[in-house]
């Protein structure tokens, strides 16, 4: 098995973080990773990606051409990464800021208003969690569990006050 | 981070930390995309451990300082990128000359001039076989994996001092940014006496110098041939490779770097379309496994180079190879990694060419 | 019988200079090693050489030294200090290697306040290579690179390096001597004393720049030579203490 995801959305919502505790999860699930992130001036402003390979076997290639799975937070990187999803994959997108369409009819579409669903815990800033809690009801691999121990990883303890709310945007959507 | 559990790093960081943990006392460097990390890493950790850090005025500088700390027997290091390394030849010329330790990471982006900063592969020439003026050799470790990354800090640091030579860790923009689980574990290489020859201060002996010209004829070739004899001793002892499937193989895949990761994946594919395929990669790209490529070679067994750029490790293959079997190149001079995918494909397009004209 | 003279202890037994006759040079490293020996440094001494006539110091001077590329003294001895904090570590360059090639790393060591201390020899050429003109070559100076003299519109000015380096915050001490009279190397000792000490007490960079004659390219007798540092250097690069602050604390 292997399988890779691409996590993509303004600079700022936090897809990188929200990668970074993904790809945490894949490791306590003792699975190998890897995310590697567009970097350098791509960062600075615009959109911004990074990608995970999880793999049984050791991962190959940290940077594929298409994906199984594409997490978009904004319209950009809908109309971006649609495209590279693999014929049977899966976009998961944030309908509070992506328009629903269905421009191809070979992958499955998952909206859900993750941007309001955040708003409802009073910040936008968990975002990025909530999406992850999507992508774990619509990807079996992906273990919630995992994720929130991800999560506690990622806070340490200096951010350990955050992890009740993080907890909460993990499990908005079922 | 000194034990074996497993932490999700990016390559950067776990070179930093892995230095620390090999007993890196100093660290000097300039800001560079995209290794920035290991300094930005270390400006707060070096200082908590009572250790040395400067953020140098310049890469020409940063090296200069590391010259002089290691001269002292203290292990130190700088790290930096394609062409700030460019900058650093002068020095590592003199490093060999002078036999001192120098560590230097070199985290590759593109070239030539500034080459933006699109992972690539091209300074394999530039690690090997120097800029720098005059017969000298570096030992260069090229890893594929975040893990090795850390694996081979330790082993730099080690080589370095072991035989008091120039260490390259030769890894690239994708390895720098990436994050993947690995472990730190003890360093697991000995200390290595160096009382014999730093400078400590003229204590209870007479001063002693460290420099890489005589104004002696004699005694600056006598030199030169004592740094040859080194070098094949290095060669000898230390040449490191890992080779996959090569045993039944009709051809063989070679890259060095997080590239291996990409022929190893192709090679699986290749198989299963019933290509023999095999794998080798160098671990050391100087000294470079030339001896059992070339007793492949005589195997009848074929090379693909495959790397991003336009052909630097190519030449050593085929100057290995030695004209006993086919050398090809699959390539790309930067930016996105050539795809498994890509590879196979080509692979197979050769496959069919050799094929249809009866080779 | 009284002993009147003796080798500095902390100068090789065996060592004969390889500068030119004439050449203050061989003044300045004997009152680096007498120093040496005064201030009981030879032990904890590692010295960062340079590319020039200084070049093969390392083979007068009886301590530890580290040979440094061009330009590039003053970041190898940052090295040695930073691995070795209670090391006693100085630079002995020219003023091409200090002040041309090696200006930016020279200008951070002062400007870090490096505990380091740096010698510049300045004898407005580059000698080893046969009198070029360097970055100290004065206004309408003759050199091999600059046959009609040097001149503004080609070749812009001369640096007053003591001056630069004292403007630097991370600087203790800086000063310019010279060494044609008695007097003037008894005063260049006690400075190169004082860049030494404030490198011992932890205050920062120390700088001595050495006004020098340089016989051979000059095309001069050394009696000659020691004149125009008097008549033409002084003028241009005048003597003193541009930096002390030992003397501002009191």
């Amino acid at each position: 098995m292997e399988k890779n995801f691409i996590l993509a959305g303004f600079g700022g919502q936090g897809i990188l973080l929200a990668g970074t505790i993904l790809a945490n999860a894949f490791m306590l699930d003792d699975k190998n990773v890897t995310w590697y992130p567009c970097y350098g001036a791509e960062m600075r402003g615009g959109t911004v990606n990074c990608e995970i390979v999880v793999s049984d076997n050791e991962v190959s290639s940290v940077h594929k051409q298409d994906t199984d799975y594409a997490l978009v937070l904004n319209q950009q990187s809908f109309d971006k990464f649609v495209q590279r999803v693999k014929s049977g994959g899966t976009i998961i997108a944030n309908s509070t800021l992506v328009a629903e369409s269905h421009p191809r009819n070979d992958i499955k579409y998952v909206f859900a208003p993750m941007g309001e669903m955040a708003n409802e815990l009073g910040t936008s800033k968990v975002t990025n969690v909530v999406s992850l809690g999507v992508l774990a009801s619509v990807c079996d691999i992906v273990n919630k569990a995992s994720l929130a121990l991800g999560i506690e990883k990622v806070l340490g303890e200096k951010k350990k006050d955050l992890l009740p709310l993080n907890i909460k945007a993990l499990n908005m959507y079922d | 981070m000194k034990n074996n559990e497993k932490v999700l790093i990016k390559g950067n960081y776990a070179i930093a930390q892995a230095a620390i943990n090999a007993g890196c006392q100093c660290y000097f460097g300039y800001p560079m995309t995209p290794q920035t990390e290991i300094g930005e890493y270390l400006s707060s950790k070096m200082p908590e451990l009572g250790r040395g850090f400067v953020c140098a005025e310049s890469e020409l500088a940063a090296i200069n300082m590391v010259i002089g700390a290691v001269s002292t027997g203290v292990k130190a290091m700088t790290t930096s990128s394609s062409c700030a390394v460019a900058l650093m030849q002068e020095a590592l010329s003199y490093a060999c000359g002078d036999e001192v330790p120098v560590v230097l990471v070199n985290v590759m982006r593109a070239g030539p001039g500034l080459g933006y900063i699109y992972p690539a592969q091209g300074d394999y020439n530039q690690s090997v076989y120097g800029g720098g003026n005059g017969d000298y050799k570096i030992i260069v470790l090229a890893p594929s994996t975040v893990q090795e990354c850390v694996n081979y800090t330790y082993r730099a640091f080690y080589l370095a001092q072991k035989y008091r030579n120039p260490v390259i860790l030769l890894a690239d923009g994708l390895l720098g940014q990436m994050m993947e689980p690995a472990s730190f574990g003890e360093n697991p290489y000995p200390e290595v006496d160096v009382s014999s020859w730093a400078l400590t201060g003229a204590k209870g002996r007479e001063g002693r110098a460290i420099y890489s010209c005589a104004p002696d004829e004699k005694k600056q070739i006598q030199h030169i041939y004592n740094l040859f004899r080194k070098f094949e001793v290095i060669a000898e002892n230390e040449t490191s490779y890992d080779e996959f499937e090569v045993e039944d193989a009709d051809i063989i895949l070679t890259a060095f770097g997080s590239m291996t990761r990409n022929i190893k994946a192709a090679m699986k594919v290749l198989r299963e379309k019933g290509i023999k395929a095999g794998c080798f990669r160098p671990i050391t790209l100087s000294p470079f496994p030339s001896k059992r490529i070339n007793e492949l070679a005589k195997q009848g067994k074929d090379f693909v180079v495959v790397e991003m750029n336009m052909g630097q490790m190519l030449k050593d293959v085929e100057y290995s190879v030695k004209g006993q079997s086919k050398v090809s190149l699959i390539n790309r001079p930067c930016g996105e990694w050539l795809s498994v995918e890509e590879i196979v494909s080509s692979v197979e397009k050769m496959v069919e060419v050799s094929y249809a004209a009866g080779i | 019988m009284q002993q009147v003279f003796s080798i500095p202890n902390s100068m090789k037994k065996d060592f004969k200079y390889t500068f030119c006759p004439g050449c203050d040079h061989g003044i300045a490293v004997r009152l680096v090693a007498e120093l040496i020996d005064e201030m009981g440094l030879k032990e904890k001494t590692i010295c960062s050489t340079s590319i020039g006539c200084s070049v093969f110091l390392y083979d007068f001077l009886d301590v530890d030294c580290i040979e440094a590329p061009h330009g590039r003294a003053c970041a190898s001895a940052t090295g040695v200090k930073r691995a070795n904090p209670d090391k006693f570590v100085f630079t002995y360059q020219g003023d091409g290697d200090f002040a041309s090639i090696g200006l930016a790393e020279s200008m951070h060591t002062a400007l870090r306040g490096e505990k380091v201390a740096a010698i510049c020899i300045n004898n407005t050429t580059y000698g080893m290579t046969g009198g070029q003109m360097g970055p100290t070559t004065i206004m309408g100076q003759i050199t091999t690179t600059s046959p009609a003299g040097r001149n503004v519109d080609y070749n812009g000015y001369p640096i007053k390096i003591a001056e630069h380096i004292a403007l630097c915050d991370g600087t203790a001490f800086s000063a310019r001597v010279a060494l044609d009279t008695v007097p003037h190397i008894n005063e260049a000792k006690k400075a190169l004393k004082k860049a030494f000490q404030v490198q011992l007490d932890g205050l920062g960079f120390g700088f001595v720049e050495i006004l020098s004659s340089c016989p051979t390219n000059w095309h001069m007798s050394p009696e000659d030579a020691h004149k125009r540092v008097r008549e033409e250097m002084m003028p241009v690069f005048p003597l003193g203490v541009f930096k002390d602050i030992t003397a501002e604390v009191k």
